[in-house]
């Protein structure tokens, strides 16, 4: 499957001519990468996809894949798989025939239609249900054939609008691995829109954390969680201590502070709460006159302290990222 | 040793939905069974109980050239009014759920208003304005005024179905190479087919059983079947008006059950 | 019970037949230019199966034209909505409440006269009194029609109708939409007060006839007293008459003391018509004593040519002599129909509940 890069060139889209949901987005998004645009609701993540499938014409600026300026192109005709959240199945077709309408479309001869249907459907492990209704399926059995149904007419990119939004969560976790496993078998571009930072962090090779329209950082999914460069993005990533006190903001991860004994603490305070998580433990701290979020990772024996509990912060200077203002 | 199955409490709410449903049914249902023991019953006026049996006034229904004439004229005009405004609801409702038409409240409101309007007033303007312009009483402008009243029940189910239509449907089909035209046949039509249909079952349904807009518009031997019962009843009030209701209501069914079993009303989707 | 055999392979074969021709009519039937076409209204039932037959493909011959008869009610707002100069119909029968409606709006003629219609000179002067617009042609009584096999007396007068025997089993019409209803209503103001136009009267006599049965056409009268349903109620001779022979009924007509009430049915030309020398001919046509009994005995009305000889059982019981004649009242329906709106409203609140 060949795979092409997508570059949004200072795309910019309004609504009803006031509000505008993507606002000079600029992505070079590379081939045959995992990319995610990672927002909350209202962030222009999902405008942006929508934009590269052709569904919303930018205001201005320009959308190119594989180097091609594709602006202009009807989506019909942009070559590209989709899945959406709400799996858009065609009900009234069977599951055989909904992965191969891309495929009739382009009017492929009818035998290697039903082998490359039969193909894919084994690649999401769906074969034996060709005959089956989308109604009749479960919700991972339907995610699978939006999948199939997106990657038999091979595309060069293949976006995803929230495509597990709604499984539970551990159909969620396991259709992660899938999908990861399956766009890297198959080498195909993928722009995956979530608003989930846990499954983004999983499952990228690079994100787009977008705020407002904008794109507030592009990086690797540590550098992301490690690195924030905007308070936005230390706030929407993982949970974080914002140390705003001091000339230069700065962001600290939970897992970076040490509950201490008194005497070898920076900070003196109070457990507030103590939520068990299995592998560690988060603390809610109060101390200075504020409340720290402390992580502690169970390596051994737990050192079980209680709401009320006295105890000692501490952490390294080195681990403060410092934000832009 | 299995234990005796607990005994369900006695569901006042429950036996009071039944017992509303059945009557409901009933009332629903009444009227027909009146007809019928009218149709089958042998002297020309209702008597309880019915004296006997007899196919008579059914007889005298189908002998009667004026009903026979009339009836198929009521179908030939259901069938064609049932076409018509299939087309002209389903691409209404598709212009005002779609179209991003200005002032589209209004548009709705305005082929809506047949339904808003007492139908005699929509049949008397209608005549007037058909005499007036000279176009006098045709049988297409029977037709058309059948048609005025039946496209708002075809916009209303079609417009129902467009509203919990989910567009990442059409969506998908176009991202997967379906052009403009091909998305409309091979997913919306499909898709909404059910309402057009049903709203067709209606469109049939009030153009075969129309008397107030066909009143006015009917011309001497062109009479549609409820305007020759309502006339045949000023005179002889008999039987062969039950009897005639009756062939209605089962044609009006067969026409639905036809319906069903060509184009599937249970909808396989939930929309 | 009845052994009639079930509903007829000929009855379903002629369903078929009937099938073609609905699907042929959309095509207009194309009519020679100089044929002209009569546009008349008439009645439906027996009156209209001898017109359709007999009556008027005999006029059509005659007259090298075609008629085209409207048997859908209601025939004066169809009238009414229709252009002056090109009226939708050319002959209006209707009832004499219906002529004087449409003589008020121009609809039809003041009067025919035995210059149009040679055989007006022939008729009752009933027919062309000043209560008539146009001509009536035949003419029914309203009397009393009651049952026979009910051990009631037969009654003598309109004022039998009010014996408390009858309470609720005595039969009336809603009288804002049946002229037979109002015909009563003014009797009951000549019997009871001053004459047919005193409405207190009238009012007050209503109220004692309740509880009474009420129906909107006649039709409805004759079948509540054939089941039963009323024992005694305001009907005309014709539809009493018409159960004899072999569909002979325990029901009788009785024409009270008092006199009876005309109903008549009256035809008349609209001022329009681009052919009134053809509607002057059909309505002389309908005169001629060959027609009226025709139509006088199929139907049990009473001629309004005088001319006409009926056979024994229908000349002993229709109003076929100036004696008879004289017993028909007529009412003034150009008074009744000033009033009407304030009459109806009156009555409903009278005969509600």
């Amino acid at each position: 499957m060949t795979s092409a890069t997508i570059k949004l060139d200072c795309v910019t889209k309004t609504f009803d001519g006031k509000v505008v949901a993507v606002d000079a987005v600029t992505l070079d998004i590379r081939a045959g990468e995992f990319f995610s645009l990672l927002g909350p609701s209202g962030c222009g993540k999902t405008t942006s996809l929508r934009m590269i499938a052709g569904f919303e014409m930018p205001d201005s600026g320009r959308v190119h894949v594989g180097g091609q300026d594709i602006t202009d192109v009807p989506v019909h005709r942009r070559d590209m798989g989709m899945v959406f959240q709400s799996y858009a199945l065609f009900p009234h077709r069977t599951v055989a025939e909904n992965v191969a309408f891309g495929l009739r479309m382009r009017d492929v001869p009818r035998p290697e239609i039903a082998k490359r249907v039969a193909a894919a459907l084994a690649q999401v492990a769906l074969t034996g249900l060709e005959e089956r209704r989308p109604g009749q399926l479960s919700g991972g059995q339907q995610q699978r054939v939006a999948l199939a149904r997106a990657l038999v007419i091979e595309p060069r990119v293949l976006l995803c609008d929230e495509p597990l939004g709604a499984l539970d969560r551990k159909l969620r976790q396991q259709m992660q691995f899938e999908l990861k496993e399956l766009q890297q078998r198959l080498g195909v571009t993928l722009v995956f829109v979530t608003h989930d930072q846990e499954e983004a962090l999983a499952m990228s090779d690079r994100i787009a954390v977008m705020n407002k329209g904008r794109v507030e950082q592009v990086g690797a999914p540590t550098e992301i969680y490690e690195r924030p460069r905007t308070r936005f993005v230390a706030d929407f990533i993982g949970e974080i201590n914002l140390l705003d006190d001091g000339p230069c903001p700065g962001a600290l991860r939970p897992e970076k502070i040490r509950l201490v004994p008194v005497a070898d603490a920076r900070l003196e305070g109070t457990v507030e709460t103590a939520n068990f998580l299995g592998g560690a433990t988060l603390y809610r701290v109060a101390a200075g006159g504020r409340t720290y979020l402390a992580r502690e990772t169970h390596s051994g024996e737990r050192s079980p302290r209680a709401a009320g509990d006295a105890v000692g912060l501490a952490w390294n200077d080195t681990d403060v990222v410092p934000l832009e203002s | 040793m299995s234990m005796p199955p607990n005994k369900q409490p006695f569901d006042l709410g429950k036996a009071a939905y039944l017992g509303l449903n059945l009557l409901l049914l009933a009332f629903l249902l009444a009227p027909i069974a009146i007809v019928l023991v009218f149709a089958l019953n042998p002297t020309p006026y209702i008597s309880f109980p019915p004296v006997g049996v007899t196919l008579h006034w059914f007889d005298k229904f189908f002998e009667t050239a004026d009903f026979m004439r009339s009836l198929w004229l009521s179908l030939w005009i259901a069938a064609c009014v049932l076409v018509l405004s299939v087309v002209i609801g389903g691409a209404c409702a598709l212009a005002l759920a779609r179209g991003n038409l200005p002032g589209r409240a209004f548009l709705t409101a305005f082929f809506m208003s047949p339904l808003m309007l007492p139908a005699i007033l929509t049949g008397l303007a209608l005549f007037q304005s058909y005499l007036l312009s000279g176009i006098g009483r045709p049988l297409w402008g029977l037709i058309m005024a059948h048609t005025l009243i039946a496209v708002p029940y075809v916009l209303r189910t079609t417009l129902a179905v467009l509203h919990n239509f989910d567009r990442r449907i059409e969506e998908a089909a176009s991202v997967l190479g379906a052009s403009p035209a091909r998305v409309f046949f091979e997913v919306t039509l499909p898709l909404i087919q059910p309402g057009v249909f049903a709203g067709g079952v209606f469109a049939f349904i009030v153009s075969f059983d129309q008397f107030p807009v066909s009143l006015f518009l009917v011309v001497p031997k062109g009479e549609t079947l409820p305007v020759v019962l309502f006339n045949y009843m000023k005179f002889d009030l008999d039987g062969a008006i039950a009897a005639a209701s009756m062939v209605s209501i089962l044609l009006a069914l067969a026409v639905v059950l036809a319906l069903e079993r060509l184009i599937g009303l249970k909808a396989y989707v939930k929309l | 019970m009845t052994t009639r055999p079930p509903v007829s392979r000929r009855a379903l074969l002629r369903t078929g037949a009937g099938l073609a021709a609905a699907a042929s009519f959309g095509a207009p039937a194309i009519l020679h230019a100089e044929t002209k076409t009569l546009k008349i209204t008439t009645w439906g039932g027996k009156w209209g199966d001898i017109m359709k037959a007999t009556v008027l493909p005999a006029f059509e011959k005659e007259h090298g034209c075609t008629v085209s008869a409207d048997q859908a009610f209601p025939y004066v707002p169809k009238l009414q909505v229709s252009p002056r100069n090109d009226p939708l119909y050319d002959v209006l029968h209707t009832n004499s409440n219906e002529q004087w409606l449409s003589v008020v709006d121009g609809l039809v003629m003041d009067k025919i006269t035995a210059k149009e219609v040679p055989n007006v000179a022939d008729v009752y002067p009933y027919a062309v009194s000043d209560k008539i617009v146009g001509v009536s042609i035949f003419t029914s009584a309203i009397g009393l029609g009651y049952r026979t096999d009910k051990g009631i007396t037969p009654p003598k007068s309109w004022k039998d109708l009010a014996d408390p025997k009858l309470a609720g089993a005595r039969g009336g019409y809603l009288i804002p939409v049946n002229s037979l209803g109002q015909c009563h209503l003014m009797m009951l103001g000549k019997i009871y007060g001053k004459g047919l136009q005193d409405l207190d009267a009238a009012y007050k006599a209503l109220e004692q006839l309740k509880p009474i049965k009420l129906v909107d056409f006649t039709g409805q009268m004759e079948k509540m007293l054939l089941s039963g349903e009323v024992v005694e109620g305001v009907i005309h001779d014709s539809g009493v008459y018409r159960y004899e022979g072999a569909n002979r009924q325990p029901v009788d007509f009785c024409s009270p003391s008092e006199g009876v009430m005309a109903l008549e049915q009256v035809l008349n030309v609209t001022p329009g018509s681009k052919v009134k020398e053809l509607a002057f001919a059909y309505i002389d046509y309908m005169l001629r004593p060959d027609v009226q009994k025709l139509l006088a005995e199929g139907v049990w009305y009473s001629p309004a040519n005088k001319k006409v000889k009926l056979e024994a059982k229908y000349d002993a019981k229709l109003l076929t002599t100036p004696e008879k004649v004289a017993t028909l009242i007529q009412p003034d329906w150009k008074w009744y129909n000033a009033r009407k709106d304030d009459i109806d409203a009156r009555v409903t609140k009278i005969l509600k509940g």
